[in-house]
């Protein structure tokens, strides 16, 4: 009952923070909209037992994920005036929800049989110690192929964000030389 | 659940509640006190409820009041969004606290049979929990800084979170050589490590095993907290005061407020992962279990002399200056708190000698761990006391410096430290 309860105030939770997140005209609601979806999904996971997922889903979604976001946000300055004006949109939002609903219809039939088909969680299922102990021995090798492709993402933001005259050589010396002269 | 695991729970919750919360007017009061001790002058020290002053206590109680009963007040043009201006402080706040919240005060106690945490939320991963918790409460950050449609409240803001983006790797990455050290990510696995000694003699704290990592892990808390030297998101000499300066009353009072419940965190995850935590050095918790007569009689005779020593230092410090008259009962208050004192004293002397002359386990084990939480009180107000003098010794840091200092050298330094830290226990397991 309790654990009923809990799930169904985390769900309205998530619910309200996903349509705050489409329906807001201000960024920053959307964004708070946001943050309070992804507290409740972290809640969701909590209530599994599934301390990894849960502590991963405040780490990476909320600390990693809105905080940049808002970055990005405060960093464009978002006034009212510069807000595309939408006097159609919940109009497009109701047609759309239309549009989607076989299609939600049809996950939710899915996911509602899906746990006939997987054996009864483990022992220990969850747990920051046997997640690692997984990752690191059954899945070593998906693991490490998603690190290098973080990593060239990485690589190919700092290559695409620095300026040109530091990797092209000539046009390095050139300048180089030019701030000698300077000198 | 049995019954001493709901009474251990419940207890240590209150324990972490009140430890945080109610250090809030005593840090208040240390950092204005510590501040005019610096600066050759008194601070407050004059407020009193019926001649009782405590040193001054009194005047953050009346802040208190004085914040709780003013106007609250919403600039013209903020429209929109009133609730997220409420909110925001909140969050901030909010987050401070939760991190707290897993900081073990004292080691495991067996009550029938039975290990129980004391610890305010008994969970397992106390690290990754306070990395995670405390990454919310730049949020309230910037919804404070944009809601107020202020520059530079965005100034601070902007701040604040680019400061935090560039301080969250080194922090993680000096915690990751800790955790490679101790082998676990929980707080309380860590203090029992530390409770060992390194050759013989020398205590196994995380900043003499790891000093570079304990370093970077201090001054990235430091810049976590958004103290001085690391308050450039709140500079008054360049925007006014950051991400609340339009803030009033009780909202402000929660953005500050949060400063020092975050203060407080950081002092809690500083000593138990790099000063033993609520351990004294060369002494375990066995030891003290095995050998508990000892500790009984040293105790008892540490402690009167401890109390014989503030009163003396009461009595000669709590008094006016010999040209006033009027004394404002600070003789009354003097002798009611030597009196409490004395007594407290008696009452922790008669229960020690019970339990030497009648031993029996659950007692003895109750009393090592009040003892325990009392150790890490102590040092919880030692490193608070650490952050209040940097605070008013060091100048702020220009922002340039803050961010060359994060991204230049700790986060490079750090990646070195996991490699070294990698290397050596790969080389001590071979």
């Amino acid at each position: 009952m309790l654990e009923n309860s809990i799930f169904a105030i985390l769900s309205l939770f998530l619910v309200i923070g996903s349509l705050g997140m489409i329906s807001f005209k201000h960024t920053i609601f959307s964004a708070f909209s946001f943050l309070i979806a992804m507290l409740a999904l972290a809640g969701l996971f909590a209530l599994l037992e599934n301390s990894f997922l849960f502590l991963a889903q405040i780490m990476v979604s909320v600390g990693a994920v809105v905080v940049l976001g808002l970055m990005v946000i405060i960093s464009l300055g978002s006034i009212e005036k510069n807000i595309p004006h939408e006097p159609y949109k919940f109009y497009w939002i109701f047609i759309s929800t239309l549009l989607v609903t076989p299609l939600a219809l049809l996950i939710y039939k899915a996911l509602i049989s899906l746990h006939a088909h997987f054996e009864e969680t483990r022992e220990g299922y969850g747990e920051l110690k046997s997640m690692g102990e997984r990752l690191f021995s059954e899945w070593v090798l998906p693991f490490e192929a998603v690190s290098v492709l973080l990593l060239s993402a990485m690589v190919g933001a700092i290559v695409i964000a620095r300026k040109e005259k530091y990797f092209k050589k000539e046009n390095y010396f050139d300048n180089h030389n030019q701030q000698e002269d300077n000198k | 659940m049995s019954t001493p695991a709901i009474i251990v729970v419940i207890i240590s919750f209150a324990l972490g509640a009140i430890l945080a919360l109610l250090m809030i007017p005593v840090l208040v009061w240390l950092e204005r006190r510590g501040a005019g001790l610096i600066q050759d002058r008194l601070g407050p020290n004059r407020t009193n409820v019926g001649g009782f002053r405590l040193g001054g206590v009194v005047q953050s109680f009346a802040d208190v009041i004085k914040l709780v009963l003013k106007e609250e007040y919403y600039p013209k043009h903020i429209s929109k969004g009133r609730w997220l201006m409420m909110l925001a402080p909140v969050i901030t706040f909010v987050s401070a606290l939760l991190a707290f919240m897993v900081i073990p005060f004292a080691d495991n106690i067996t009550i029938a049979g039975e290990s129980l945490r004391v610890q305010p939320l008994p969970v397992d991963y106390g690290i990754l929990w306070f990395l995670a918790i405390g990454s919310i409460g730049v949020i309230g950050i910037f919804f404070g800084g944009w809601i107020s449609h202020n520059k530079y409240s965005l100034l601070g803001a902007s701040r604040a979170g680019s400061m935090m983006i560039g301080y969250e790797l080194p922090l993680g990455l000096s915690v990751l050589s800790f955790v490679l050290t101790y082998n676990s990510i929980d707080f309380n696995t860590m203090v029992q490590w530390q409770s060992q000694t390194l050759f013989g003699f020398l205590p196994a704290w995380g900043m003499i095993v790891q000093p570079l990592a304990g370093t970077i892990l201090i001054i990235s808390l430091f810049a976590e907290t958004n103290r001085a030297p690391f308050s450039v998101a709140e500079g008054e000499s360049e925007i006014v005061a950051g991400f609340f300066t339009e803030f009033t009353a009780m909202k402000f009072a929660m953005f500050f407020m949060g400063e020092y419940v975050a203060m407080n965190t950081a002092s809690a995850v500083i000593i138990t992962m790099l000063f033993g935590g609520y351990q004294l050095p060369w002494v375990t918790t066995d030891t003290l279990l095995t050998n508990f007569n000892t500790f009984a009689w040293t105790l008892m005779v540490v402690l009167p002399i401890i109390v014989t020593l503030i009163i003396r230092w009461m009595r000669k410090n709590n008094r006016v200056r010999p040209t006033v008259t009027s004394d404002g009962g600070r003789a009354f208050e003097t002798k009611v708190l030597s009196i409490a004192m004395i007594t407290m004293t008696l009452i922790v002397e008669g229960i020690l000698l019970y339990l030497t002359l009648i031993p029996s386990p659950l007692g003895s084990s109750i009393a090592v761990t009040l003892f325990q939480i009392a150790t890490f009180v102590v040092k919880l107000m030692i490193f608070n006391l650490f952050f209040i003098l940097v605070r008013w010794t060091l100048p702020r840091f220009r922002y340039d410096q803050v961010q060359h200092l994060g991204w230049y050298y700790l986060l490079p330094l750090s990646l070195f430290n996991i490699f070294v830290t990698a290397i050596v226990i790969v080389g001590v397991s071979l």
